[in-house]
C-alpha cells in the first residue's frame, strides 16, 4: 500500500524541513507522555489537598491578600491577611482551586485529548470512507443522495452540531481500566481511563462529511480505469472490487486528512470540554474552564493546560504539513474550531 | 496553614460589614507587631484594580450609566444572569425575582432582618386558622396611573394559585402552598385569602411571595406583551427592557411611600464572577452579586469598592436518592457525610463565606434544633460503614450545576475528592446546567432525578416548614427522600396553631433527617457583594436586591 | 451555461438544502429523550395541565401533521412559542442575529487587513526573518484554541493592565453610529470598539493565520510562474507584478477556501461569545440548548444552517464573477 517511492518522499521532505522534524518530535512526546502517564505523574491527577490550593508554578512566588470571613458579633466581617505563596518543588507547575497537581492534571489531559482525537478520526474516516466509496461507485441516485445529504451535514458548523447532540442525548462516558494499574505497576493512580464516549462518537458524526468527499472523488476516478472495468467483467463482486481496488489507491489523501482531522478533532474536543459539554472529569478543556473564575488570582490554572493543546495541536499540524508536502494528495479539509 | 505557606500576617482588616457605609474604617492588627493601628487599605499586594484613580473609570467612561454631572443618581447592578421574561407570576428564578421586584410588590414584604411588614395591605390579620384578612391601603396606582383595588390583591393570589386565572399556570403555585383561593371582602377595602386548613405559615408565605398586577392590564394583554412590559405599584417603573442584556428603569414619582432616592437603575448581567468584579472595580457598576472569595480581596483592595456579606437563607446540599442503591441504604449515606470534611470545605474552598450544617434548617429559622452538630470528619468511620452497607466498589455519580451557587462546582470536586479517598468507593463529578438539573428535579417524579445531586435551596420564610415540606416529605416538590415517621412530625407540625409545640415538632424532624442521612449536609451559603463607595446599601439575607434601600452616602 | 442560470441553478440547490437542513432539525426533536413537556409545563402541573398545554403545541397530532405545520409556521416567519423565555422564537432569535454578524464581520475585517499583507511579505521576502516570524505566526494561529486565547487576551489586557473591558456588548454598532450622526458624539461608537476588539481578535486570529498561509503559498507558486517573468522582462514595475497580476490570481483561491471555512467561522463565534459574554446567536444555542428550548434551538439552527448555505452561494457567485474562466458545472 505504501510504494518506496512514497517512502522516499516522506524521507527527502523530512530531511529538507525542519518543521517536520519538530512535529514528529512533538507528537511522539505527546502519545508517549500519554501511554506513560501513570508514571510520568507525580500525583493522582484527582487528588485534592485543599490546604494547598492555588500554589504558583516555580519561579512564580507570590504574594498576595487572603480573605475570609468571620462571625463577630453576629455580623460579618472580612479579614485580610497578606500571605506569601512559595512555589514548590512538589508541584512545578503549581495547583489548581482544590490544591491537585497541575502537572499531572496536564499530563493526564494529553491522554483524553489523544484518545478522543485518534478514537474519534478513525470513527469517522470508517463513516466517511463507506458513503464515500459507495457514493462515488456506483454514482448516479445513489451518489446523488449520499452527496446532498453531506451538503446538509456541512450546512452546520461542527461545534454548534456537536454541541446540540451532546447537550441533547447526554454526555457518556466509559471507563477502560488503566491496564497499568491493574498491573499493578502504579497503584498510587487512577485505575479508570475516563473516554467521553458521547464526545468521540459526536466528532465522528461531525468530521465524516469530510472524509466522505475525498474518498467519493477518488471512487469517482478510478470505477473506470481499465483494471476495474476488467474485474468486473470477470465476475468480481463490488465489494471485493472496492476493497482490492479502489480503496488502497485512496489511502494516501485519507491518511493526510486524517492527520488534520485529529488536531481538528482535539481543538473541538477541548471547546467542548470547555464549554461544559464533554462529560469528562479530566481534559485541558475543563481545567481552562475552571481556571477561568481565578484569572485574577491564579493564573496559571487557564494558561498551562492552554499551552499543552497549542503544543499538541501544533505537533500534529507539523506532521500533517509534512505528510501533505510529501505525498501531495491535493486536498482540503475543515481546519479548527 | 501548610508548609508552602509561610503565613507572615502583617495586618488584619477588619471591615465592619454590618456597618456598610463604614467599611472603609480599617483597624490594622498582626501577630507580630500587634497593637498597630491603621487606617488605611493595604496598598501592596495584587492591586489589578485600575491603577489607582479611584477605580478608573478609563474603560467605561461613558457607559449606559449615569454622568454625576448632571444631579442624577444612577445606579447599576450586575447579576449572574438576566431573566426568564417580566411576568412576576411565571418564574421560580432568584435572578428574574430581583429584575421584577423592582416593579412590583406583595400585599405584605419582609424587612431586611426578615421580619413580617405591611406592603400593600396596611392591616393582616390571621382571621381564623385558615383565613387570612388583608386590608389594602388607599391611594396607591399603578404606574399606568390607575389605582390598586382589593380586586388586584385577590386575582393576582388567583392567577398563582389557579391555573385557570389570568392565562397562566404559574410555576409559583407551591410558594403559596396551602393557599387556594383569594376573596374580596363584600363591603370593605379588604382581601380573605383562604387557605384548605390550618396555615399557620400563610401570612409568611404572603410575606415572601404573592407580587400583586392590575387584573385589567392583564387581562387585556398577551403573555408575550406580559413577559416584556410591566405595570406595577413599585418603587421604580420599566423604561427600557433588552431581553437578556439589561433592563432599564427610572424612578416612579407617585410611589405610595416616599419615592426613591435612586433615579435611575439599570440591571444587567455576566455569568462570570471575574468579569462582574471586573466591571465593579472599573465603575462600570454598583452593586455585584455572588462574590468567589479569591475575588473578595481585589475589591476591598480598591479604594471605591467594598464587599458587603451576610449569611443568606440557602443552604447546599447533596441530595440521594432513597430508592436506588446505594443510596437506598442507610449506613452507606451515613458513611458519605462522615467521608466529608465540610469544615475544611467551608475553611479552605469557601474561604468562611459559609457555615457547616447538620441538619436541612438554618440557624435562626423556626424549628432550628440547636443540639444537632455537623456530622464529624472520620473515614475509618465511613469505610467500615461502606462495608457494612454492603455497597464497598459502588461506583456513584455527583450532578452539579457550574456556577449558579458560591463555588458550587468546587464544592461538588471536593465532595467528591473525599468520598474517593475511601479506599470502597468511587465517585465523579458529573457537571450539569442548572436549567436540565432543575428540570429533573422539579418533574414530580422521582425517576427523573439523577441519583445523586448538588443543589441549593433558598428559604426566604425564615421557618422549617418551607425547607422539609418541598424538600424531604415524600410528595415534596423536590424530594429525593420518602420516611413516614418524618412525614408525620412534618404534618403534625403543620396542623398545630401551638407555636412551642409546632417549633418542638420540627427539631425533632430535623433530628431525623440528621440521623437518617437523607443528604450530605454541606453548607449554608453567604450572600456576597460586591459594592461601590458612591451608593450606601446593605445586603439583606433574603438575596433579594431591593434598589429602594439604596441611598446617596 | 450562462452566470445566471448558474446562480439559479445553485439557489435551488441551496433551497433543497435548506429543506434537508430544516428537516434533519424537525426529526432531531423527536429522537431526543425525555418528553418535551417537562421542560415546557410548569414544575407541579398536574398530567391534566400537561395534557393541556401538549394539545396547544400540537404535540399530540401524529409526527407528518406537526412537520407540515411546522414547514408552513417557518414560511410565514412564525419559528413557535418558547414557552420558557415567554416570547416568540422568531423574535428573540432576529434579536441575537446583529450581534453576531458584527463579530463575525469584525473578526473578518481583522482577518484581511492583517493576513494578505503579511501573506505576501512573506512570499516576498522568503527565508528573511520576516517570513519565519509570519510563518511562526500563522503556525500558532491554527492551533490556538480561540476560547484560550481569548481567556489569555482579557487575562492580560483587562485582568492585568485593565486596559479594555473583559466582555459584554454595552451597544451596537448601529445604535453607535445612529448617535454619532444624529448628535456628534463618537462615545458610543469608542464604546463599541473597546468592547469588540477582544472578541474579534478572538475569533480573527484562526483566519488570520489561515488566510496568511494560504496567501503566502498562493503567492510563491504565482511568482514563479511564466507571466510573471513576462511582466517583469516587459519592464512593469515589480510593485505592479506583485500587486496587480500575482496577488489577484492568489485571491482568488483565498475567497472560495473562506467561503468553506464560514462554518468555522460561525463555530468560533459561537464560543468566542461564550467567553465573552456576547450576546449573540452563539450564547442563545448554548442556553437553548441547556434549557432545551425545543422552538428557540430549531430556530437558531436553522438560521446558522441556512446562512452557510446562502454565504457560500454568494462566495460561489463572487468567485465566478471574479475568475470569469470557472466551468459552471
Amino acid at each position: 500500500m505504501v510504494s518506496p517511492r512514497t517512502w522516499r518522499n516522506l524521507r527527502r521532505e523530512l530531511r529538507g524541513s525542519a518543521l517536520a522534524k519538530i512535529g514528529i518530535v512533538l507528537v511522539l512526546a505527546i502519545i508517549l507522555v500519554a501511554v506513560f502517564a501513570p508514571f510520568l505523574a507525580p500525583y493522582d491527577p484527582y487528588q485534592q489537598d485543599l490546604g494547598n490550593s492555588q500554589v504558583p508554578p516555580l519561579g512564580f512566588s507570590t504574594t498576595e491578600n487572603e480573605t475570609r470571613s468571620e462571625m463577630v458579633n453576629g455580623s460579618i466581617e472580612v479579614v485580610e491577611e497578606e500571605v506569601t505563596v512559595n512555589a514548590t518543588l512538589a508541584h512545578p507547575l503549581g495547583t489548581d482551586a482544590l490544591g491537585r497537581d497541575m502537572l499531572s492534571r496536564t499530563i493526564y489531559g494529553a491522554r483524553t485529548s489523544l484518545l478522543v482525537g485518534v478514537f474519534g478520526t478513525m470513527l469517522a474516516v470508517l463513516i466517511g470512507v463507506t458513503v464515500g466509496l459507495t457514493a462515488g461507485y456506483y454514482g448516479g441516485r445513489v451518489d446523488d443522495g449520499l452527496m446532498r445529504m453531506s451538503d446538509i451535514m456541512l450546512a452546520f458548523p461542527s461545534l454548534v452540531l456537536a454541541i446540540a447532540l451532546i447537550g441533547l442525548f447526554g454526555g457518556v462516558t466509559i471507563r477502560i481500566p488503566d491496564p497499568f494499574v491493574v498491573l499493578g505497576l502504579a497503584p498510587e493512580m487512577p485505575p479508570n481511563i475516563v473516554l467521553p464516549g458521547t464526545v468521540v462518537l459526536v466528532v465522528a458524526l461531525v468530521n465524516w462529511v469530510w472524509f466522505a468527499r475525498v474518498a467519493r472523488g477518488e471512487a469517482l476516478s478510478l470505477r473506470n480505469e481499465e483494471y476495474v472495468k476488467a474485474a468486473r467483467a470477470l465476475g468480481a463482486s463490488d465489494g471485493s472490487i472496492v476493497a482490492r481496488h479502489i480503496l488502497p489507491n485512496s489511502i494516501t489523501p485519507i491518511l493526510v486528512l486524517a492527520t488534520i482531522q485529529v488536531a481538528a478533532i482535539i481543538l473541538l474536543e477541548s471547546s467542548l470540554s470547555y464549554l461544559g459539554f464533554s462529560g469528562a472529569n479530566l481534559s485541558w478543556g475543563l481545567d481552562i474552564a475552571q481556571g477561568r473564575d481565578y484569572l485574577a488570582s491564579a493564573w496559571w490554572i487557564a494558561s498551562i493546560p492552554g499551552v499543552a493543546i497549542v503544543f499538541a495541536v501544533i505537533g500534529v499540524n507539523l506532521v500533517g504539513d509534512w505528510l501533505r508536502d510529501a505525498l501531495d494528495p491535493g486536498i482540503e479539509g475543515e481546519g479548527g474550531v | 496553614m501548610t508548609d508552602d505557606r509561610q503565613s507572615r500576617v502583617s495586618r488584619r482588616r477588619y471591615l465592619q460589614l454590618a456597618g456598610g457605609a463604614a467599611a472603609t474604617a480599617a483597624l490594622a492588627g498582626c501577630s507580630n507587631d500587634s497593637g498597630e493601628l491603621n487606617t488605611e487599605t493595604p496598598a501592596e499586594g495584587a492591586n489589578d484594580s485600575a491603577g489607582g484613580g479611584g477605580g478608573g473609570n478609563d474603560t467605561d467612561s461613558s457607559d449606559d450609566q449615569n454622568n454625576q454631572e448632571s444631579g442624577e443618581f444612577a445606579v447599576t447592578i450586575t447579576q449572574g444572569q438576566m431573566d426568564s421574561g417580566l411576568d412576576p407570576h411565571d418564574h421560580r428564578e432568584t435572578t428574574t425575582d430581583i429584575i421584577v421586584m423592582q416593579m412590583y410588590e406583595g400585599a405584605l414584604d419582609r424587612d431586611r432582618e426578615g421580619q413580617v411588614i405591611e406592603g400593600l395591605a396596611e392591616n393582616y390579620e390571621q382571621a381564623e386558622p385558615n383565613r387570612v384578612r388583608l386590608t389594602i391601603r388607599e391611594g396607591v396606582t399603578f404606574h399606568n396611573g390607575d389605582e390598586l383595588t382589593p380586586q388586584d390583591v385577590a386575582f393576582s393570589i388567583n392567577r398563582i394559585v389557579n391555573p385557570d386565572v389570568g392565562n397562566l399556570a404559574s410555576p409559583q403555585s407551591d410558594q403559596l402552598a396551602g393557599i387556594t383561593e383569594a376573596q374580596v371582602v363584600d363591603g370593605e377595602r379588604a382581601v380573605d385569602v383562604i387557605s384548605d386548613g390550618v396555615n399557620p405559615m400563610a401570612i409568611g408565605l404572603l410575606a415572601s411571595y404573592g407580587d400583586v398586577m392590575q387584573q385589567s392590564w392583564v387581562e387585556s394583554n398577551d403573555n408575550s406583551y406580559i413577559n416584556s412590559n410591566a405595570n406595577g405599584t413599585g418603587p421604580f417603573q420599566l423604561s427600557n427592557y433588552v431581553q437578556d442584556e439589561r433592563v432599564e428603569y427610572t424612578k416612579y414619582e407617585e410611589y405610595w411611600r416616599e419615592p426613591a432616592a435612586v433615579d435611575a437603575l439599570t440591571i444587567t448581567s455576566a455569568s462570570e464572577s471575574s468579569t462582574r468584579v471586573n466591571q465593579l472595580v472599573s465603575g462600570e457598576t454598583d452593586i455585584i452579586v455572588n462574590v468567589p472569595p479569591q475575588e473578595v480581596s481585589r475589591i476591598n483592595s480598591n479604594e471605591s469598592t467594598r464587599v458587603e456579606a451576610v449569611p443568606s437563607t440557602r443552604i447546599i446540599y447533596n441530595g440521594m436518592r432513597y430508592d436506588v442503591e446505594p443510596f437506598s441504604n442507610l449506613q452507606f449515606r451515613r458513611a458519605m457525610n462522615y467521608a466529608v470534611d465540610i469544615n475544611t470545605i467551608v475553611s479552605e474552598v469557601l474561604s468562611d463565606f459559609a457555615d457547616a450544617t447538620g441538619q436541612p434548617t438554618l440557624e435562626g429559622f423556626t424549628g432550628y434544633n440547636p443540639n444537632i452538630d455537623p456530622y464529624p470528619y472520620d473515614v475509618e468511620q465511613a469505610e467500615q460503614l461502606v462495608e457494612e452497607s454492603g455497597f464497598a466498589g459502588a461506583t456513584i455519580e455527583l450532578h452539579t450545576p457550574v456556577g449558579r451557587y458560591l463555588k458550587d462546582l468546587e464544592i461538588a470536586q471536593a465532595v467528591v475528592g473525599y468520598i474517593n479517598e475511601l479506599s470502597n468507593v468511587e465517585a465523579s463529578v458529573n457537571q450539569r446546567d442548572f436549567g436540565a438539573l432543575a428540570g429533573e428535579l422539579t418533574t414530580g417524579n422521582i425517576e427523573d432525578m439523577p441519583h445523586w445531586y448538588l443543589i441549593g435551596w433558598g428559604n426566604e420564610t425564615f421557618d422549617a416548614s418551607q425547607t422539609l415540606i418541598p424538600l424531604l416529605t415524600t410528595d415534596g416538590a423536590l424530594s429525593s427522600w420518602s420516611n413516614d415517621q418524618f412525614d408525620q412530625l412534618v404534618s403534625q407540625a403543620g396542623q398545630t396553631a401551638n407555636a412551642d409545640e409546632r417549633e418542638s415538632l420540627f427539631q425533632e424532624a430535623n433530628q431525623l433527617a440528621h440521623d437518617q442521612a437523607p443528604w450530605i449536609f454541606l453548607n449554608r451559603q453567604y450572600s456576597v457583594y460586591g459594592a461601590s463607595s458612591r451608593i450606601e446599601w446593605q445586603a439583606r439575607r433574603d438575596e433579594s436586591i431591593k434598589a429602594y434601600e439604596i441611598m446617596q452616602p | 451555461m450562462s452566470f445566471a442560470r448558474f446562480i439559479i441553478k445553485r439557489s435551488l440547490q441551496g433551497i433543497f438544502v435548506v429543506w434537508g437542513v430544516v428537516t434533519v432539525v424537525f426529526l432531531l426533536r423527536f429522537s431526543t429523550p425525555g418528553d418535551p413537556i417537562t421542560f415546557i409545563a410548569p414544575l407541579d402541573a398536574s398530567p391534566e395541565l400537561r395534557q393541556r398545554i401538549a394539545e396547544e403545541l400540537g404535540l399530540n397530532q401524529p409526527l407528518y401533521v406537526q412537520y407540515f405545520d411546522y414547514l408552513t409556521g417557518l414560511l410565514t416567519g412564525d419559528m413557535g412559542y418558547s414557552y420558557i423565555s415567554g416570547t416568540e422564537a422568531a423574535t428573540r432569535i432576529f434579536a441575537r442575529v446583529p450581534a453576531t454578524v458584527e463579530l463575525a464581520v469584525a473578526a473578518t475585517v481583522v482577518a484581511i487587513v492583517i493576513s494578505i499583507p503579511l501573506g505576501v511579505i512573506s512570499a516576498t521576502r522568503r527565508h528573511e526573518p520576516a517570513d519565519y516570524a509570519a510563518t511562526t505566526f500563522s503556525l500558532a494561529g491554527i492551533s490556538t484554541p480561540n476560547f484560550w486565547l481569548g481567556i489569555m487576551l482579557v487575562l492580560v489586557f483587562a485582568v492585568q493592565l485593565n486596559f479594555l473591558p473583559t466582555s459584554r456588548r454595552p451597544v451596537g454598532i448601529v445604535q453607535a453610529v445612529e448617535v454619532l450622526v444624529l448628535s456628534g458624539n463618537y462615545a458610543g461608537i469608542v464604546l463599541w470598539l473597546q468592547h469588540i476588539t477582544l472578541p474579534a481578535i478572538t475569533l480573527g486570529t484562526y483566519f488570520t493565520a489561515l488566510v496568511t498561509r494560504l496567501t503566502r503559498s498562493g503567492m510563491l507558486d504565482e511568482l514563479g510562474k511564466s507571466y510573471v517573468d513576462a511582466a517583469r522582462a516587459k519592464g512593469l514595475p515589480e510593485t505592479l507584478v506583485r500587486y496587480k497580476h500575482a496577488l489577484r490570481n492568489t485571491l482568488i483561491p483565498v475567497i472560495t477556501v473562506l467561503g468553506l471555512q464560514l462554518g468555522t467561522l460561525i463555530g468560533g463565534a459561537v464560543i468566542t461569545e461564550a467567553v465573552f459574554a456576547w450576546p449573540g446567536l452563539g450564547t442563545l444555542v448554548i442556553n437553548s440548548i441547556n434549557t432545551r428550548d425545543w422552538p428557540l434551538i430549531q430556530g437558531c439552527l436553522i438560521v446558522i444552517g441556512s446562512s452557510f448555505v446562502f454565504v457560500n452561494i454568494a462566495v460561489d457567485a463572487l468567485y465566478a464573477y471574479v475568475n470569469p474562466q470557472v466551468v459552471y458545472d
